[in-house]
Order: structure tokens, then C-alpha cells, then sequence
């Protein structure tokens, strides 16, 4: 317990008839970089704010190194949280935005060490020399540091992140993350990152956690996570799947590909069949492949930079998607509205069911 | 490259077609009439005539008399007495209409019920404070019934108090809706993030929320400066002619036919509030912070 430095027990929120958060428990360690991925509704800004003291749970308790903070104001808990969309003060300069919690905080103090600690804030997140500068006058990246060192001056133990790269370009967003790990294995706080994005979910977490619709559905590392989504529903979210519907009856799964032998299936609430878009195999109509096959017609193929993504149609419509690493050599040509055989190996697929034990 | 050379001229039509109407009105009646008052201002001034003979004795009769100093001090303090009252009584309301009612409907309906005095003509909202003031009035009844005072207050009605009064009921809401406005444009999430920095209220306040409403205040400061400088029918109505402004000066002059001493007036009002708009622009950027 004493590595625990934040717990979550049976927090629950609700709006009117809505449960955003339905009996979520959960413990964090320190020195931990946790991200939040789920869809929007999920609950996982909610639960962010909750631990901020932003919202009071309906029921359950929240703990902090060791004290219960259910139902301390936000300032009191020593939780620092970085908003999506900065909520810098757009009338202030970047030193005194990031100075703000030091001059005018429960603690102030004096202007001379205020201004210490702001510049080597802004040193950190390597601002040094727009200390000046109106917030209104930097890209978004920048502001993103601003907004996180203002809450780093506070010197927190635990840093929430709601969104942090929602509104950052694609390039910048690659950057801060590389940048958001540093910063935080150079101060050694725990971090809870909220994220839509699988990417940036699986790239960041030391462990991931998987909510839908105000549970926790899957708590893992990274590769916990990926290699085994614990149901359907984390499977989809990780965008990694390609997910067939079908059914699971004595070890064997029937879906749109016939009839598979499925002995390591895991217990779910419905019947799936999910293969990795990697694990993907094309062959000629022709072909005779030893595991299943599954015939469909190509639409198109997009390039990734390090694989090519190509769309396949099945005759019910159902689109299955397939990657090709380009580190395993140049990729096949397919022909428009030709049809292929798709195939993989079955020791690679993972399947829900309702029979699993 | 021959789209842009093809249209350039075109836009430029474009453009002073849409100026002209503006450009025309406001020519014919706002350029033209202050040229003519300054104009005037220098005209020879006869009791019964006035010519055009240019002379400067309607300026110097202004700046000579006691009643007319006296009556620019009084519209000076006038002023300035409404503009702290208007702010006093609207920022807190546009506090809560803008910032703290969370609900945009409620808050819009908050501003709907804040203009329905406005239902009524000028001069009724004006003289509907003479029955409440009065000697007789509803507020000296109300509280000689409540036993807190013997004899009726005297000083209610036709003073620089009941000026006062009915002047700030009029044009707070000219400052309400300008601070309302800002208000309501500051993120939420930035209050929050200022009380997660362990901010109180206070500060809260102080640092973050009024600098951010400022460009309001001043937005509603120059409505409400542009409109009491000017004022003639509110002073006239509940001073009992005691309380004499700019504004009646010209009234009373082009009552009795005397343009050039109205004109000086107008010149000398003009003058005024550009310095009150100019220095009240000196305190904000608008045009960044709107």
C-alpha cells in the first residue's frame, strides 16, 4: 500500500439518470504514467474531474498518499490538472500565467522566488526567453508547455491530463508526447492522462486503462493491452482489429469465414472473432490456404509511412482492414474491385463468446 | 495571379459602393450639422437677431459667467457621481446574469427582464420617479406607515439626489449589458484552473475575472458618459430646475432663439466627451480585446 500514492473506491457519478462513472475503483502508483482511453461518454473526463475535486461523486471515495480527499476542494489536494484547451489567462504573460499558483495561491510567496521557480519552469518545458510574451502571441504548442508548466510550479504529486494534445497539430502532438515523458520521469510524479486516441493511449501509459460507458473495462500495460484485449469492446477501441461477428459453440467459432477451431476463447457478454489488421493475410482468389480464408473485394490502400493500410469489402458490406509493415518487404499490388482471399492463422485470432470459460 | 489583377479594381468598386450610403448620411448629418454649431458658436448675437458677422462675444460670455461654469462643473460632477452608481449597481448584476447564472437561456431571460422598463417612453420612466419620490410619494409612505421616520424626507424629489436616482435607474442597463457580455465570454475552465492554483475567490476576482471584464466596463462607461453628458429631460423633470446641466443650458437657449450661445454650448460639450471617449479608449486595446 505504501507505493499506492492515489486509490479510486467504488466512485460513482451520476447525472440525472446518466451514470457517467459506475463503481470505478482503482490504484496508482507512484512515479506512474497512467493514460485514460475510451470513447466520448465514456466517463473518463469525468472521472478526471472527480479526482481534481472539480465534482463530488455520488458514492465511493477517493484517496490520496493516504488521505481521504472525497470531499476536499480542488485546491486543497495538491492535484494538478492541465485542461484541453489550456485555459491559460489569456490576459497574462507566460511568466506570470505560470507564476500564478505561486503568487496567489493558499501559499504565497515572495516575488523573488516566485520568479525563480516560474523561469525554471519555463526553463523545463523549454520556453526560456518567451517569459515575456502575451499567451495570445505563441503557437499551440507553446501554450501547451505554458499550461504545463503552470501547473508543474505548483509542484504536485500527482498531474491530471485532460486531452493534453486534443488541440495540437499531429506533428506537435508527437513531439509533446515524447516531451510530456520526459518531463515527468525527470520529476518523478504520477501522471493520469486522459486520451480518445488508441495511439497515444498505448505510446504513452505505463498502463493503460480501458473505460466504456463509466467502467473500467481493462487495466494493463501497454502490451497487456494489445496483445489481449480483455472483450470485444476494448478490441474495438484499440482500432487494431479487424471484428467479426459470428458464433461460439464447442470450441469452434462460425463467422462469414466458415468455421474455426477456437480452443483458447475468452468469456464474453457476445460472440467475436478478432484478428489483428497485421496479422492479416491476402492470396489470390485461387489460393488454397490451410486456415480460414474469407473471400472479399479490394477498395483501396492508404500509405502510413512505415505500412500500407489496404480496405477490403466482404460481400455483406463488412469493410476488414489490413496492414502491411513495409520492414517485411514492398508490398503486394492488388487490383481495384478484384477479389482476393483473405486468410491468417488461427493461433493469432482472439475470440469472445459467450461459451468461452 | 490574373484572378486577383481581374478582381482588385472590381473589389475596390465593390467597397466604396457599400461606403457610399454611410459615407452620404454621415456627411449630411453628423459632419455638416458640427461644422455649422462651431460655425455658429462665432455669429453676432442680438436679442432679437443673429448674423453672421464672426465674433467671439458668445465665448467669452460663457467663459464670464458664474451659471455657465457653473453649470459645466455641475454636469462634470453629475456625471461622474451617475457613472460610479451605474457601475456600483451593474457590475454585480452583470455578475450574475453573465458569470454565475450557468444556464445561457436563464441568463438571456435575466437580460430580457432587465429592458422591460425600456417598454415604456423615456419621459414616463422619468416622471414615474416623481409619485415614488415625493413628499407624498410611495417611498416617504411606505416608511412613515413602517414608523421609521415622523416627517416626511424632504430631500427625495426635485434635488441632485432624485438627478441621480433617475439617471442610474435609466442607464445601468447600458453598463449591465456590455459587463454581462464579457462575463459570459470568459472560459469557465479558467476559473477552474485558477482555484486549482489555490486561488480564493477573492483573488479569483481580482486577478482573473475583472481584468478580464474591463473592456465591458469601459464599453459601458462611454454608453452610459455619452448619454448622462448629454442629458437635459431627467434633470429637468426631477431638479425642479435646480439642478441646471450643459444639456438644459441648450434647451433654454434655443428656447429663446439665442443659436450662438446654444452653439458654444454644443462645441463645448462635443469637446468634452471626445476627452472622456479618448481617455476611457486609453484604458483598454478594444479592438484586441473584444
Amino acid at each position: 500500500m505504501e507505493t499506492a500514492v492515489f486509490r479510486l473506491e467504488g466512485v460513482t457519478k451520476r447525472y440525472g439518470d446518466l451514470v457517467a462513472l459506475d463503481n470505478v475503483s482503482l490504484d496508482v502508483g507512484v512515479n506512474e504514467y497512467v493514460s485514460f482511453l475510451g470513447p466520448s461518454g465514456s466517463g473518463k473526463t469525468t472521472l478526471l474531474r472527480v479526482i481534481a475535486g472539480f465534482e463530488k461523486p455520488d458514492a465511493g471515495r477517493v484517496f490520496f498518499e493516504g488521505r481521504d480527499i472525497t470531499f476536499l476542494p480542488a485546491h486543497e489536494r495538491g492535484v494538478g490538472f492541465v485542461f484541453q484547451n489550456f485555459a491559460l489567462f489569456p490576459h497574462l504573460t507566460v511568466i506570470k500565467n505560470v507564476g500564478f499558483g505561486l503568487t496567489h495561491g493558499k501559499s504565497p510567496l515572495p516575488a523573488a522566488e516566485v520568479d525563480r521557480r516560474a523561469r525554471e519552469m519555463i526553463a523545463m518545458v523549454g520556453l526560456s526567453g518567451m517569459e515575456g510574451r502575451g499567451v495570445d502571441q505563441i503557437s499551440g504548442g507553446q501554450r501547451q508547455r505554458v499550461a504545463l508548466a503552470r501547473t508543474l510550479a505548483m509542484q504536485p504529486k500527482l498531474v491530471l491530463l485532460d486531452e493534453p494534445l486534443g488541440a495540437l497539430d499531429a506533428n506537435l502532438r508527437g513531439r509533446m508526447r515524447n516531451e510530456l515523458r520526459a518531463i515527468r520521469e525527470r520529476l518523478g510524479v504520477t501522471f493520469l492522462h486522459v486520451t480518445g486516441s488508441e495511439n497515444e493511449a498505448l505510446a504513452m501509459g505505463d498502463r493503460v486503462v480501458v473505460l466504456d460507458r463509466g467502467s473500467i473495462i481493462q487495466t494493463g500495460t501497454a502490451d497487456d493491452v494489445y496483445e489481449a484485449p480483455a472483450s470485444p469492446e476494448v478490441a474495438h477501441f484499440l482500432n487494431r482489429f479487424n471484428l467479426f461477428e459470428g458464433k461460439l459453440a464447442n470450441d469452434q467459432f462460425t463467422g462469414p469465414f466458415g468455421a474455426v477451431v477456437a480452443p483458447a476463447a475468452r468469456k464474453s457478454d457476445r460472440d467475436i472473432y478478432a484478428v489483428r489488421y497485421d496479422r492479416m493475410r491476402v492470396k489470390p482468389v485461387s489460393a488454397q490456404p490451410e486456415g480460414p480464408a474469407l473471400k472479399a473485394t479490394f477498395v483501396a490502400s492508404e500509405y502510413l509511412g512505415s505500412s500500407i493500410m489496404s480496405f477490403f469489402e466482404t460481400g455483406d458490406g463488412h469493410v476488414v482492414e489490413m496492414e502491411h509493415h513495409l520492414s517485411l518487404g514492398a508490398p503486394d499490388i492488388y487490383e481495384p474491385k478484384q477479389d482476393y482471399l483473405l486468410t491468417w492463422n488461427p493461433d493469432q485470432a482472439i475470440v469472445f463468446g459467450r461459451e468461452a470459460r | 495571379m490574373t484572378d486577383t489583377t481581374a478582381s482588385g479594381p472590381r473589389k475596390d468598386r465593390t467597397t466604396s459602393l457599400l461606403l457610399l450610403p454611410g459615407i452620404i448620411w454621415m456627411a449630411l448629418f453628423l459632419i455638416t450639422p458640427i461644422l455649422m454649431i462651431v460655425y455658429v458658436s462665432f455669429w453676432t448675437q442680438t436679442t432679437f437677431n443673429i448674423s453672421p458677422d464672426p465674433t467671439l462675444a458668445s465665448w467669452k460670455q460663457f467663459f464670464s459667467s458664474d451659471t455657465y461654469i457653473g453649470s459645466l462643473w455641475t454636469t462634470m460632477r453629475i456625471w461622474l457621481i451617475v457613472l460610479a452608481t451605474t457601475f456600483i449597481v451593474s457590475y454585480p448584476t452583470a455578475l450574475f446574469v453573465g458569470l454565475l447564472v450557468k444556464s445561457k437561456t436563464l441568463s438571456t431571460i435575466l437580460l430580457v427582464i432587465c429592458i422591460i422598463p425600456f417598454w415604456t417612453s423615456f419621459l414616463i420612466r422619468v416622471l414615474a420617479w416623481r409619485p415614488m419620490l415625493g413628499k407624498e410619494g410611495a417611498i416617504n409612505i411606505i416608511l412613515q406607515n413602517l414608523g421609521i421616520i415622523q416627517q416626511p424626507i424632504e430631500v427625495l424629489l426635485f434635488t441632485e439626489l432624485s438627478v441621480i436616482i433617475g439617471m442610474t435607474q435609466i442607464y445601468c442597463l447600458f453598463m449591465v449589458g456590455p459587463i454581462a457580455f464579457m462575463l459570459a465570454r470568459i472560459d469557465r475552465n479558467i476559473i477552474e484552473a485558477a482555484r486549482d492554483l489555490g486561488a480564493g475567490f477573492g483573488r479569483i476576482f481580482w486577478k482573473i475575472i475583472f481584468p478580464l471584464s474591463l473592456p465591458g466596463v469601459v464599453v459601458g462607461a462611454i454608453f452610459v458618459s455619452v448619454m448622462v453628458l448629454g442629458e437635459f429631460a431627467t434633470s429637468g423633470a426631477l431638479s425642479g430646475r435646480k439642478v441646471n446641466l450643459l444639456g438644459n443650458i441648450i434647451v433654454t437657449q434655443v428656447g429663446s432663439l439665442k443659436w450662438a450661445m446654444a452653439s458654444v454650448v454644443g462645441v463645448i460639450l462635443t469637446v468634452v466627451m471626445g476627452i472622456v471617449i479618448a481617455g476611457f479608449l486609453r484604458i483598454v486595446d478594444l479592438k484586441r480585446d473584444l
